[in-house]
């Protein structure tokens, strides 16, 4: 995708768009996070940083506390224990809106666009948590520049797109809060390779434009290729963890398949 | 042709009100999925404000209170906005905790909501109706449309208020940001949050506008029929619950033309069908009954796409509970050994009551042991269909009333009064009677249970309120099967070979005696497959489903078995009470009775007779605190309170650890319990 100008303003004032050499106070971070559903335990003291400016991913199989962790950070979910910190400060018991309105964006496991609303709607709903409501058209306009095909469906039920087209609406909903920081989960879920590329290109358009990215992919492969820095996440732990050029795919992949060492 | 039009007129004034009331229901319910029965004592508590502050003074709890007089605009204004008020409140302490609860609980809680409300309306405005004051704006004369039919100004006012409520509101949820977040978190509560809706405000926003459209219309209520009373919301709410469901739930403009189709049928109906007026309130109940049976979505609703949730309530359970669990720790233990060693504590449970029955000396308390007892075996039956099978049943009250008439028919008008028959010699009819008004109710039930096999949970519900309904309306107005309103005296008291078992105490063993037999047939029944597809279904459906349980005809069962039961109590309350009318078979007892097994625990076995005992001695020693003496209703108001709060804190009831599982060998409280017994269960094959 040949990223148009014109999301200029979208773009986190501070945020560095080069890998800096020295470690940067984190925009996100978890500490000793546990979340549990009833008496079962679907994540146990995860611990994770993201650096602004960066693109870093969550891997695993199925079922290892990926989503809930996301879940958890946005404040669906509650925390049995743990701490969650953003921009400096503690957000740990901030309701899920507040943290939309710190700057927190979440693009949802399998899309969850709202079906029976027009796209335009979704995208409006998308800048609900913002002050200046006015803008919000001229956000639109951006985000349909950066995603044609949504600016020909503004007026059509979201429900009737195609499912790249409804990860392309779920990604430019959350994109409407003007985000610092960008969750996605697992955007390339059940679509077409082509469709994957073009939406792992807008991964990395995002966060050229400023916009830190924390992704969860069962995609370990194409995770690594896209990301700075990897978790590897099995049976709700962190296992594994590497950061830029050390980022070793054969290792990744012992991981997580459920290697030891 | 005049008189047509003059019923078309008061038809829609009707329609209008029945559609603002259904819009309150309609609303919720597009939000977070609950049928708020509450509603209908919102809409009497509008109702009564508005009443109060119109008048120079009311009399509240006894004494009499200032009023300030207002005029009727400002009064509805300032009852409206209060009634918002209160439904918010009813929102954030009874219902928000139970958001992520399986259904049946904000459903149960709603439904004790409402009877906390009007118990509480009966003792601060009195048991009698408050007179709505005269005004200016209904004095003015009344306008004549093609020189026959009469409006009066009011009329007009009730249409044209209706009329700009609806189009504001449909404008309000389609154009503004918070009616574009009503619309978002209806779809999506998770993906709402997300985006940053502030979920929670936009449900109080919901509840706050439906109470207080729920109020305009008691207040428009109020002024036509010119008085306000504390039961005076029932009715009118269940009609527009049905006009909701009638043009969909959760559509606003469906409520509107279920509202207004009502309204008209009712008054066609009142004008034009012999004894009209009568029969009118089960109209609307057919009408809701063959709706649904042919159009489950309603008129203008769309069908579900996601069948998700579809008959039971009960399933689906997050994890729920607070502080006050702690408190019922020790009784959990008292009852635990309850579901391991049940024919024994079964055995001790019988011994205990009969030791009761021969040392209890005074006639008084025996009449209320067998009062309890009935209770308990009636609860026990209702327990079937919701405890167990999950599903919400609001008419079980009907099988009961079968089984009494049937009995009473026979015994008192075909064989006294058709034949002369003596009754003495046909005591053994009774006896007859017993299996016989049972399979008649279960067969009843099955009739019922057919159409409704497809339907949501939610919608199950109200099918088999308004099928409680009918029976209760026939039983009243079809006055040469039943006698009517008068009821139908003089059943004989049961005789045994000559024996005749009218004492008290007699009868206390004969409930036992029944008593213990219903509990051994519900225990052996559901301790069988059948009750595991029961508990497979109250669990999830659709998983049970999928594991090849016929679920459709397991539900039927469960309709039967709880209708016989039904039934089978029905025959022996008749001759223990001698005396029966259709009062005795309200909504209201069916309300009682579903308190009673939550009070309990629902799917349990000795929960519906805990709830029982419990309720019925209460009833008796509170009758002799004054204030209870000069206040009757306030028993039912903590009833109501105690209730909620179990929902809160102990949804699992008082006895719950006598709780059957789905895995029986891993007996435990809530769902991690059972999670850990099925794991358990795996572990050992």
């Amino acid at each position: 995708m040949s990223g148009p100008a014109g999301i200029g303003h979208i773009v986190h004032p501070t945020a560095p768009t080069s890998h800096p050499a020295l470690p940067v106070e984190p925009l996100l971070e978890v500490r000793g996070l546990s979340v549990s559903y009833g008496r079962i335990r679907a994540v146990e003291g995860v611990d994770l940083a993201v650096e602004p400016g960066r693109i870093v991913s969550l891997v695993g199989s199925n079922g290892a506390g990926k989503s809930t962790t996301l879940m958890a950070i946005s404040g669906i979910l509650p925390l049995a224990a743990g701490t969650v910190r953003f921009a400096g400060e503690d957000i740990t018991r901030l309701a899920p809106e507040a943290r939309v309105g710190r700057g927190i964006a979440h693009v949802p496991e399998r899309r969850r666009v709202f079906a029976g609303m027009s796209v335009r709607e979704n995208l409006v709903l998308g800048g609900y948590s913002r002050g200046d409501r006015a803008e919000i058209e001229r956000d639109i306009d951006t985000l349909t520049a950066l995603f044609p095909i949504l600016g020909k469906r503004l007026g059509q039920a979201a429900g009737t797109l195609s499912g790249g087209e409804q990860q392309m609406l779920a990604i430019a909903r959350g994109l409407m809060s003007r985000p610092s920081l960008l969750i996605m989960d697992e955007p390339t879920m059940g679509l077409a390779p082509q469709v994957i590329d073009l939406i792992l290109d807008t991964v990395l358009e995002i966060r050229a434009r400023g916009t830190t990215v924390l992704l969860v992919e069962q995609n370990a492969v194409e995770a690594m290729r896209l990301s700075d820095h990897v978790y590897v996440m099995r049976l709700g732990r962190i296992v594994h963890q590497d950061s830029g050029s050390n980022i070793d795919p054969d290792r990744v992949k012992a991981f997580y398949m459920g290697a030891e060492a | 042709m005049d008189y047509f039009g003059q019923l078309l007129a008061n038809g829609l004034v009707l329609g209008a009100v029945y559609a603002l009331a259904a819009v309150a229901f309609t609303l919720v319910y597009g939000v977070v999925r609950l049928v708020n029965f509450a509603f209908g004592e919102l809409f009497m508590v509008g109702a009564f404000l508005t009443t109060s502050l119109m008048l120079p003074e009311v009399r509240l709890v006894g004494h009499v209170v200032p009023m300030p007089g207002f005029s009727f605009p400002v009064a509805a204004l300032v009852a409206v906005l209060l009634t918002a008020a209160l439904g918010v409140a009813v929102d954030r302490i009874a219902y928000r905790p139970l958001r992520r609860a399986p259904r049946l609980a904000p459903l149960i809680t709603s439904i004790a909501v409402s009877v906390v409300l009007q118990s509480l309306a009966q003792t601060v405005w009195g048991a009698e109706e408050l007179r709505f004051p005269e005004f200016e704006l209904a004095t003015y004369p009344p306008v004549v449309l093609f020189d026959s039919i009469y409006l009066s100004v009011m009329d007009l006012v009730v249409m044209a208020s209706a009329l700009c409520a609806m189009t504001g509101l449909t404008l309000f949820v389609a154009r503004s940001s918070l009616g574009r977040a009503m619309r978002a978190s209806a779809e999506d509560q998770t993906a709402a949050l997300l985006v940053g809706v502030p979920v929670d405000r936009v449900v109080a926003a919901a509840f706050a506008i439906g109470s207080g459209f729920a109020a305009l219309a008691g207040v428009l209520y109020a002024q036509t029929y010119g008085f306000a009373h504390s039961s005076m919301g029932f009715l009118p709410g269940l009609k527009a619950l049905t006009a909701a469901v009638l043009g969909g739930i959760g559509s606003i403009p469906g409520a509107a033309l279920g509202g207004v189709v009502l309204g008209l049928v009712e008054a066609l109906g009142a004008g034009y069908l012999p004894n009209g007026t009568a029969w009118k309130d089960a109209i609307s109940f057919v009408l809701l009954v063959l709706l649904l049976y042919v159009r489950p979505q309603g008129l203008l609703g769309r069908p579900e796409l996601n069948a998700a949730g579809r008959g039971s309530l009960l399933g689906g359970a997050a994890e729920m509970g607070g502080w006050l669990r702690g408190v019922f720790a020790g009784l959990d233990r008292l009852l635990a050994g309850s579901s391991a060693r049940g024919g024994a504590v079964a055995l001790g449970a019988v011994a205990l009551a009969a030791a009761a029955g021969l040392l209890v000396p005074s006639d008084y308390w025996l009449r209320i042991l067998t009062t309890v007892l009935i209770y308990g075996m009636l609860a026990s039956g209702l327990n079937v269909i919701v405890g167990f099978a999950g599903l919400l049943d609001l008419g079980f009250v009907a099988f009961w009333a079968v089984g009494s008439y049937l009995t009473s028919i026979l015994f008192v008008l075909v064989l006294k009064d058709g034949f002369g028959v003596a009754l003495q010699e046909t005591w053994w009819l009774f006896y007859l009677n017993l299996p016989l008004g049972g399979l008649l109710a279960a067969a009843l039930a099955v009739l019922l249970g057919t159409p409704t096999l497809r339907l949501r949970g939610d919608y199950l519900a109200i099918m088999t309120l308004g099928f409680g309904e009918i029976v209760r309306i026939v039983a009243i107005n079809w006055v040469g099967l039943t006698n009517g309103p008068m009821g139908i005296r003089g059943i004989p008291a049961p005789v045994l070979f000559g024996v005749p078992l009218g004492t008290p105490r007699a009868q206390f063993f004969l409930a036992l005696t029944l008593a213990a037999a219903v509990v051994f047939i519900v225990a052996r029944l559901v301790r069988s497959y059948v009750g595991r597809a029961w508990v497979a279904i109250r669990e999830d459906e659709e998983a049970a489903e999928a594991m090849g349980v016929p679920t459709a005809r397991y539900k039927l069962y469960a309709y039967a078995m709880s209708g016989f039961v039904g039934g089978f109590v029905g025959v022996f309350y008749a001759h223990y009470q001698q005396y029966i009318s259709p009062l005795n078979f309200s909504l209201f007892e069916n309300i009682i009775l579903l308190m009673l097994i939550v009070l309990g625990g629902l799917g349990t076995f000795i929960g519906p007779f805990v709830g029982a005992v419990i309720w019925i001695v209460f009833l008796q020693v509170a009758i002799d605190i004054p204030f209870v003496q000069a206040y009757p209703e306030t028993r039912f108001a903590l009833l109501g309170v105690i209730l909620i709060a179990l929902m809160l804190f102990r949804p699992q009831g008082l006895a719950a650890s006598a709780r059957v599982p789905l895995v029986m060998a891993g007996a435990g409280p809530g769902k991690a319990g059972r999670a850990e017994g099925a794991v358990a269960g795996r572990a050992g094959t």
